[in-house]
């Protein structure tokens, strides 16, 4: 910095220009920091009516407690967190049954099998999977496939049900497996192909044998992240499964074995977590209320257990990039 | 200039040693691989032109020229890799056991069991070092014991005594020259007639080629080798005989070894051996 | 594994069945999704256009007068006997092939419900083979000219809805005033200062516009008397957009062109206003669609006319518009029975009712323009401060370069928080604590722009990672500050992706349900909303509302009609969005 006349000048510029570039700059940082801002948001939110709620209800009741009926008409409030956990399982794993065989399937066949001209017709079609509306695939749930499954293989299925609703949350999830398995399988380094070709395998053989194996972790990072979805996932059972929250029927099978016929769970009614969440909000938002604050509470376990899947596939998938 | 003549005398009296005792002790090589007005295109252009050679069984058949030469492109025709690259073009015929490969009722993924390969870059699978070496035994529903097979492959490749503590561990643990043994050991474990060589040391440091040289040599009693080299020493070192193709995909000369290296018949390959070219 | 079974000439074979059955399951896998989608897409229009009731000859008489002349317009454009032939063997093939199954699976198995074989060949065969057609032709200069056309008509009539539409709840008075005394000015300042090369002139523009924007506001309490809505429209939009449009042509094609160009449109639809306000529709929503249709079209058309190519592409809309005309006049000529669409011009005019014939999606389909208008707004600045702020402003190493990883990890998983958390966050902040209103416009946008944010930020970055390092290093070389850079280098070369991101993203929030429930937006709303304040719709509640209706009609009509009607703007906002895209990555 120094101050000649003859040297040309270099010096750094104060006032106006600075000021600008200085003010651009904080401009951007702060919508930046509004991202972090919501996230400490959504958990302070969260967490201060969930901390109203468990002064209210312990937290053991919560978990264990086999009942829930937030509306005081006719019996007493419970809030028992048990049968919106069923509900949800059974949901989750029901939609994973279709979604994930269907997407690795397709993955596959995207990384291995299709020409690069049925590549980029699939690929774009099946994201619209991902796009149209939840709520319209609930209307389809419970306006067409409840209808087609009563006619032809379930007659005893009821109006809401949770089959056709995990049905179309399961189709409604293939893309977000079949898309990231599809790029960690694509990432696998063709010499491994050569290698499997020229052992003498056939394409199926170095498909299932090698392809799979060494894109396990992507292909697993997919699963979660589709599962975590299905989880989160409110119109579909909204629309289509009901909300009735109930414990399924256990029976007694031979020697006096206890077991849940799935039919019970499947064909009828249920409620999920966020069904509950959803019904609450239907009626009472003015707040200070327990049903409003147990909204809160739900919508806190929803949200750890999301973010807790998502770090995890995040890890899991951190791993397959660094492989090659 | 002057070094390069040093060198190559070194390297002629190399070879006439290894020739010498390797001749005496091995009986007069039938046929394994036999190519017949091999023609070979790659959408319009022409990768082999027109090339007839017969590679002896049991012996270290080494293909060397100029990049871009076409012998990686020969090598991949005797097991029919190159059926996978969608313009490639394959005229005449490949015979392997008298039988030409390129026939119709013959399934190339049948053949490359018959045939092993090892790449250029070492490429175990992301598995342990027991499923690499089992991974052919496993898809060609090998019957006997497998851990048995899996340790003399690994012996036949020199690797089983560095790797026996860690047979479960990852084969991507391995360092580069061990991967390639690795893969050599892998391709050779379903037992297969002929064991195809592309480039396998270029990837790897001076020590670690060294010891796969040595093994290339062991492998030749028992396997038909034919190995892609662009490193003229190490063909000199460890071929039996050598097949010289230059631009174009033309296989200029084939003959023993110290022949092509001594008194080559053509000018061209002797412009090539000493360095004025390529 | 596989056998192995030893001939004496070859090397054996190896079974490649499993191969095969494995290959063709996936396939199968890869298109279950969609097929499974179709199939429901299929039946959702025939219950809203009421295609179960539609006789065999309507269907012919339209098919004859419509898709034919159709066809034949793409055959023409595409000028390929070997297209032709394949398509007419498509047409022909198909038609014996479903008639064929559909008599076949009907007596053998059992009728399929609410699909006949003519249903089934117009989905499954003439519209795959429309749209093949469509796609071929367009390459063909005569279709691309016709699709471009009927694209500025439909695109600018779209646009001129909204557009009206927004000012149901913004003040157009106060837009009025600021136009006149902030635009206005300001615009002329900054031409001035470009075309005399006053930088001052240049500067003094966002001051000028400020001071008029303040002065507007103030004037609004003090100002009675005001012109009419149509003369505000008129001077507000319809001239400054004529006014580009002569801009546009005027060094091409000469003064007298430019003033055809945007005084043909003016006129026409300033009286089109007129007559409107006499037939009872609204007048400024007539001028404003006829003025924001026309003027790009006849930019287009005399940009056509001036190249001389493919001039004959022009008459598709009036293909069509006669198509349907001849359509109609044969159907009530001949008496032949119609069906009864649910989705017609009454239902998206028409408010909510009790009684399904009545029910419209007015109100709903009002909301959701509203909301997705202020969402864009947001989510854009925001995703685009965010992701210029991550890309070009932090270092990758560092305290700062961990705070950006930081960043990054957690907009990552904001993405993925389910929706109807997002929805108790606009309740317990936005409603509850900060008085927004529960379901208010603002509440609404606020949290549905909270939730896309996310995935337009991660796009944005992608369009700006995208652009080339070297144009970067070429501007920080001329002494260019990052500001300087980002505007001029980076920001232009990455806005056609930063908008197909956001324009995807608005598709995510234009169907969100929950996290609208969630903050209390009504479900139904029976008049359209007045303010920002008021409470509102959205088309996705409104189906949801209906869809737990008792009666058939609401489920199987009313609702499919609100499906088609999202799909529709859902399917018109994606098109938009690829179309952009493919116009960037043609003209890089």
């Amino acid at each position: 910095m120094t101050d000649s006349t003859e040297s040309p000048d270099l010096q750094r510029r104060n006032g106006l220009r600075r000021l600008k570039e200085g003010t651009y700059g904080g401009l951007f940082a702060a919508c930046a920091a509004i991202t972090l801002l919501t996230t400490v948001a959504i958990f302070v939110t969260l967490l201060s009516d969930a901390v109203v709620f468990f002064q209210e209800i312990p937290i053991s009741e919560f978990l264990t407690g086999t009942s829930w009926s937030p509306n005081p008409s006719g019996g007493g409030q419970a809030f028992g967190v048990v049968p919106l956990l069923i509900g949800t399982i059974v949901v989750t794993i029901t939609a994973a049954f279709v979604s994930l065989p269907t997407g690795t399937l397709t993955a596959i066949y995207l990384s291995e099998y299709a020409t690069s001209n049925a590549r980029s017709i699939l690929k774009p079609l099946l994201e619209i999977l991902a796009g149209i509306p939840t709520v319209v695939y609930g209307y389809f749930a419970l306006v067409y496939v409840t209808p087609a499954l009563e006619a032809t293989l379930f007659p005893e299925i009821g109006t809401f049900n949770a089959l056709s609703a995990s049905i179309m949350v399961g189709i409604m999830t293939i893309p977000m497996v079949s898309s990231i398995s599809e790029d960690a399988m694509s990432a696998v380094p063709d010499e491994l192909r050569q290698a499997g070709y020229g052992l003498g395998a056939t394409k199926f053989e170095v498909s299932t044998g090698i392809v799979v194996p060494a894109s396990i972790s992507g292909i697993a990072s997919s699963y979660i992240l589709a599962v975590s979805r299905a989880i989160g996932e409110t119109m579909i059972v909204v629309v289509a499964m009901g909300a009735q929250a109930r414990m399924p029927a256990v029976r007694e099978a031979a020697f006096g074995v206890p077991f849940i016929n799935p039919a019970d769970v499947l064909l009828e009614s249920g409620m999920t977590i966020t069904v509950a969440m959803v019904q609450i909000a239907g009626g009472d938002l003015t707040g200070g209320t327990i049903p409003y604050d147990s909204m809160f509470a739900l919508g806190l376990a929803l949200f750890a257990v999301t973010l807790v899947m998502n770090v995890i596939s995040d890890i899991i998938a951190e791993r397959y990039r660094e492989e090659y | 200039m002057s070094n390069t003549s040093s060198d190559t005398t070194g390297d002629e009296s190399l070879i006439t040693t290894e020739v010498e005792t390797g001749s005496t002790q091995r009986t007069p090589a039938r046929t394994a691989v036999a190519a017949r007005d091999l023609n070979v295109y790659y959408g319009d252009e022409q990768a082999i032109d027109d090339v007839t050679i017969e590679i002896p069984e049991k012996r270290v058949t080494a293909l060397i020229g100029p990049s871009g030469c076409g012998k990686s492109t020969f090598l991949r025709c005797i097991n029919r890799m190159n059926d996978m690259i969608e313009v490639c073009r394959v005229e005449g015929d490949v015979e392997f056991g008298g039988k030409n490969v390129y026939d119709d009722d013959v399934d190339p993924v049948a053949l490359r069991r018959k045939i092993g390969m090892v790449f250029q870059k070492p490429n175990p699978f992301p598995k342990s070092i027991r499923d690499n070496v089992a991974y052919g035994l496993k898809i060609q529903g090998y019957d006997g014991d497998v851990d048995e097979r899996v340790e003399e492959s690994l012996k036949a490749a020199a690797l089983y005594e560095e790797v026996k503590d860690q047979l479960d561990s990852s084969g991507l643990d391995l360092s580069g020259g061990q991967q390639q043994r690795l893969c050599i050991a892998r391709a050779i474990a379903p037992d297969p007639e002929v064991v195809l060589m592309d480039e396998p040391t270029s990837a790897l440091d001076p020590v670690a080629a060294s010891k796969i040289e040595d093994l290339i040599d062991d492998l030749a009693e028992q396997y038909t080798v034919i190995i892609v080299t662009h490193n003229m020493q190490q063909a000199a070192r460890i071929s039996d005989r050598t097949a010289v193709f230059l631009t174009g995909g033309r296989l200029v000369e084939y003959d023993d070894t110290p022949k092509i290296f001594e008194d080559p018949e053509e000018q061209r390959v002797e412009d090539y051996i000493t360095g004025k070219f390529g | 594994m596989a056998t192995d079974n030893a001939n004496a000439g070859g090397f054996g074979e190896v079974s490649r069945v499993r191969g095969i059955v494995f290959e063709y399951l996936s396939f199968g896998a890869s298109v279950f999704g969609l097929v499974a989608l179709g199939v429901l897409l299929v039946y959702v229009s025939i219950d809203a256009f009421d295609l179960a009731n539609a006789s065999p000859e309507w269907l012919l008489t339209y098919f004859l007068t419509l898709v034919v002349p159709f066809l034949a317009f793409c055959l023409y454009s595409a000028n390929d006997s070997e297209v032709t032939r394949r398509a007419l063997a498509a047409l022909g093939g198909g038609l014996v092939a479903v008639a064929a199954l559909f008599t076949a699976i009907e007596a053998v198995v059992a009728p399929i419900p609410r699909l006949n074989w003519q249903l089934a060949y117009l989905f499954v065969v003439a519209a795959p083979v429309a749209a093949y057609l469509a796609y071929v032709g367009s390459r063909g200069r005569v279709a691309a000219v016709g699709f471009g056309l009927l694209g500025r008509l439909v695109g600018g009539a779209a646009i001129g809805l909204a557009v009206g539409t927004l000012f149901l709840v913004f003040d157009e008075l106060v837009w009025f005033l600021a136009y006149t005394f902030g635009v206005v000015p300001a615009a002329a300042l900054y031409a001035y200062g470009r075309w005399r090369a006053a930088d001052r002139a240049a500067t003094a523009a966002i001051p000028v516009g400020l001071v008029g924007l303040v002065t507007a506001v103030f004037l609004r309490r003090v100002v009675t008397v005001y012109p009419s809505d149509l003369v505000i429209y008129l001077w507000t939009i319809a001239i400054p957009v004529a006014a580009v449009g002569a801009f546009l042509v005027v060094d091409r094609s000469g003064r007298t062109v430019g003033i055809v160009v945007a005084g043909l449109p003016l006129t026409v639809a300033t009286a089109g206003g007129f007559l409107a306000a006499g037939a009872g529709l609204s007048a400024p929503t007539v001028l404003l669609v006829l003025v924001l249709a026309g003027v790009p079209t006849a930019v287009y058309v005399s940009r056509v006319i001036e190249v001389g190519d493919g001039i004959v592409g022009l008459g598709l809309p009036i293909l069509l518009a006669a198509g349907v005309a001849a359509g109609a006049l044969i159907v009530e000529a001949w008496g032949v029975p119609a069906p009864d669409p649910w989705l017609d011009l009454g239902y998206v005019t028409e408010a909510p009712s009790r009684t399904p014939e009545e029910a419209g999606l007015y109100p709903a389909i009002v909301g959701s323009v509203i909301i997705i208008a202020l969402v864009a707004v947001l989510s854009f600045v925001l995703g685009v401060g965010t992701s210029v702020f991550l890309e070009e402003y932090t270092p990758e190493s560092g305290v700062l370069g961990s705070l950006t990883r930081l960043l990054q990890i957690n907009i990552a998983n904001l993405a993925a928080i389910p929706s109807v958390v997002y929805g108790l966050l606009g309740l317990g902040l936005f409603a509850n604590l900060l008085g927004f209103g529960f379901g208010t416009a603002v509440t609404v946008a606020l949290t549905l722009s909270l939730l896309i944010l996310p995935i337009t930020i991660i796009s944005a970055q992608e369009a700006i990672r995208s652009v080339p390092d070297d144009l970067r290093r070429g501007s920080d070389a001329m002494g260019a500050t990052r500001w300087q850079t980002t505007k001029n280098v980076v920001l232009p070369e990455a806005m056609p992706g930063i908008f197909t991101g956001t324009i995807l993203a608005l598709g995510r929030a234009i169907g969100e349900t929950a996290p609208l429930i969630m903050v209390g937006a009504a479900t139904t709303v029976f008049s359209a909303p007045s303010s920002l304040f008021s409470r509102f719709s959205a088309m996705p509640m409104q189906i949801y509302a209906w869809a737990n209706f008792p009666q058939a009609d609401f489920r199987y009509g009313v609702v499919a009609a609100g499906v088609i009607t999202l799909l529709v703007i859902l399917i018109g906002m994606n098109g938009t969005a690829i179309l952009l895209r493919n116009r960037a990555e043609r003209g890089n």
